[in-house]
């Protein structure tokens, strides 16, 4: 390998953990965007889709009924979750509402180790086949389904929110709550909608990365923390920033840990984070706000 | 009655005096549990200054937890200095960061303000994981002594548990103090209005920065005591988890009392001696109690505690 095909490689694994990064801002953001809370039981969602497909393609179902059923089950969990906790503590102050999420990921994370223990678990590959050579770098076919099906819920997520009846009142709601149910829009409704797309993204992340990834109960807090960045320089609402930095933040990492120093590269990262916060709080994509009075 | 009310605390001096040969069984291991205990009701009631206080949130406590443990580990360990000097450094160090980062971070709010401090957090974990040949890296730091003091080391854990919970009785003290102080006062108008605080011409920055060294001491002695206490410390024990257990010993416990975040500490360090039987179910048992806490009983289980007492003695606490 040449020093070329090394940074295609770099380039290659940048894209893979990218679109994780990507995945699981954007499932934070659609949740912050509603209900203007940071949910820091995402990652759990991670684990539990990931885990699930594990467990049921080992059972013998076949991976594409597999893939639906864990999306479906995720994406109940986190309507559960909104419909039974998120609902009652909606006027709490920032501090109580991050703690209930808390506490939401401890009872996820608890019975997520209920239920698989504390072994990790690969899942098959979507699609069986040998890694392909792209200019002398490797590259494994479920990196490109990985990279696929990200383009694809981001298309989806475009169209929703654009084109479709039920995405345009969430849009509202999100500018302007009381507006919004003025105009006869549901906010509840909304909101639980809200929950529901965003875990069934974050478990989405977590599924497409098992066939490469060991995952166990507890995996999903460093992609949520990566979540989290890409999120905060991104501007916390806005869902194309999140996208951008998330993959941003894939390639800053792996080229950071391929030509400078694989164990500096999350204190770059988390400095890197920091000082945007301090410097431009508003993130690097989002509309800047002054919110002094 | 009055007599309880106003010497309450002699009682707690000294039922902590009276643990280890009662309770405790003079056995190692259980004065040990309760080093824990001690260590944490410190993190727990220096997190609360912050914020039960001044409100400033923090998802990243245990930065200076880490930097306290590594600075006494690191100087004991390897360069031989006696632990009050290692414990003093330590101190100088996380004031010193505190300082450094307290202005541009707390001017943040809310949301910002905690992905800050976890930010803050991961970076001094990560330089602790990358910095090996001086931290140990992930594999931990090796062979800290036991604490010691004018010669006299500590390295029976019952002698330990009277040096951990004499300074843990002085930080409970002193932040009571803190928080009835006219520091104190400030930081609490800070709190529930910052607009109306500038407006009286309160420099709402410097105090806020004064809370944030202050509980960064605090928590760098309960770093200390812990390195001592373990004799080996990994990066583990200092990441983003642990300043959220922290942080739900705060609501848990009831925020902004003081006492309320040292019962919290307590009981959460406490119920796994009890439940170590069911080591499987205590991530769950924690979230559920934590969620029931925070829906049916906002002011936690120190306001359990007084509401109880209201009934029995009949008199309103204030």
């Amino acid at each position: 390998m040449n020093e070329f095909s090394h940074l295609i490689q770099f380039f290659f694994s940048g894209l893979t953990t990218g679109s994780v990064y990507a995945l699981m801002a954007v499932s934070l953001v659609i949740v912050y965007k509603v209900s203007l809370l940071i949910c820091f039981a995402q990652g759990e969602f991670f684990v539990i889709g990931a885990l699930t497909m594990v467990t049921l393609t080992s059972k013998g179902l076949p991976m594409p009924a597999a893939f639906v059923l864990s999306i479906i089950l995720s994406t109940a969990v986190g309507a559960l979750v909104e419909r039974v906790l998120i609902r009652r503590i909606r006027d709490m102050s920032v501090g109580n509402l991050i703690v209930m999420t808390i506490a939401i990921s401890l009872a996820l994370r608890g019975l997520a180790l209920l239920i698989w223990g504390k072994e990790s678990a690969v899942s098959p590959p979507f699609t069986p086949g040998k890694p392909i050579h792209v200019l002398g770098a490797t590259l494994q076919p479920q990196v490109l389904w990985i990279i696929g099906v990200t383009i694809l819920v981001l298309f989806l997520i475009w169209f929703f929110f654009e084109k479709t009846k039920a995405g345009i009142a969430m849009r509202a709601c999100a500018e302007n709550r009381l507006g919004a149910s003025l105009m006869g829009i549901s906010t509840q409704k909304v909101a639980l909608f809200a929950w529901a797309w965003g875990s069934g993204i974050g478990a989405l992340a977590g599924m497409v990365v098992a066939p490469l990834l060991f995952i166990q109960y507890g995996s999903g807090v460093m992609p949520m923390v990566k979540g989290f960045i890409a999120m905060s320089i991104g501007g916390l609402e806005s869902i194309a920033g999140a996208v951008i930095t998330g993959f941003l933040l894939g390639l800053v990492e792996s080229y950071t840990i391929g030509l400078i120093s694989s164990q500096f590269s999350d204190t770059i990262v988390f400095t890197i984070l920091l000082f945007v916060l301090v410097f431009k709080p508003s993130g690097l994509f989002g509309a800047s706000r002054s919110r002094e009075v | 009655m009055r007599h309880i009310q106003r010497y309450w605390w002699l009682l707690v001096l000294a039922l902590i005096a009276l643990y280890p040969p009662t309770l405790g069984g003079m056995s190692p291991y259980r004065s040990g549990v309760l080093i824990f205990v001690g260590i944490y009701v410190i993190l727990a009631v220096s997190l609360d200054l912050l914020m039960g206080l001044a409100g400033l949130i923090s998802v990243g406590h245990a930065a200076f937890f880490a930097i306290g443990a590594y600075a006494s580990g690191i100087l004991t360990a390897k360069y031989g200095t006696s632990p009050l000097f290692a414990l003093l450094m330590g101190m100088l160090l996380s004031g010193g960061v505190a300082w450094a980062v307290g202005r541009p971070v707390l001017a943040l709010k809310e949301y910002y303000l905690a992905m800050a401090t976890l930010a803050l957090n991961e970076i001094i974990v990560t330089l602790i994981i990358g910095l090996q040949w001086l931290t140990g890296g992930a594999s931990g730091l090796r062979d800290i002594p036991a604490f010691s003091l004018l010669g006299f080391p500590f390295d029976n854990p019952i002698h330990y548990y009277y040096v951990v919970w004499a300074i843990v009785f002085l930080v409970v003290l002193a932040s009571l103090g803190v928080a009835r102080s006219p520091f104190g006062r400030t930081l609490i108008a800070i709190h529930s209005d910052e607009t109306a605080a500038k407006t009286f011409g309160i420099d709402c920055a410097r105090y806020k920065g004064r809370v944030y060294i202050l509980s960064a001491l605090y928590a760098s002695v309960a770093g200390s005591l812990f390195a001592h206490y373990m004799g080996f410390l990994a990066p583990d024990d200092f990441s983003v988890l642990t300043s959220i257990n922290i942080l739900v010993m705060l609501f848990l416990g009831g925020i902004g009392t003081i006492y309320g975040p040292a019962l919290g500490a307590i009981f959460l360090k406490l119920l796994p001696e009890f439940t170590y039987q069911f080591q499987d179910y205590e991530l769950l048992l924690n979230g559920i109690i934590l969620i029931v806490v925070l829906v049916f009983m906002p002011k936690g289980l120190f306001g359990i505690l007084m509401s109880l007492k209201d009934r029995l003695i009949g008199t309103r606490a204030t």
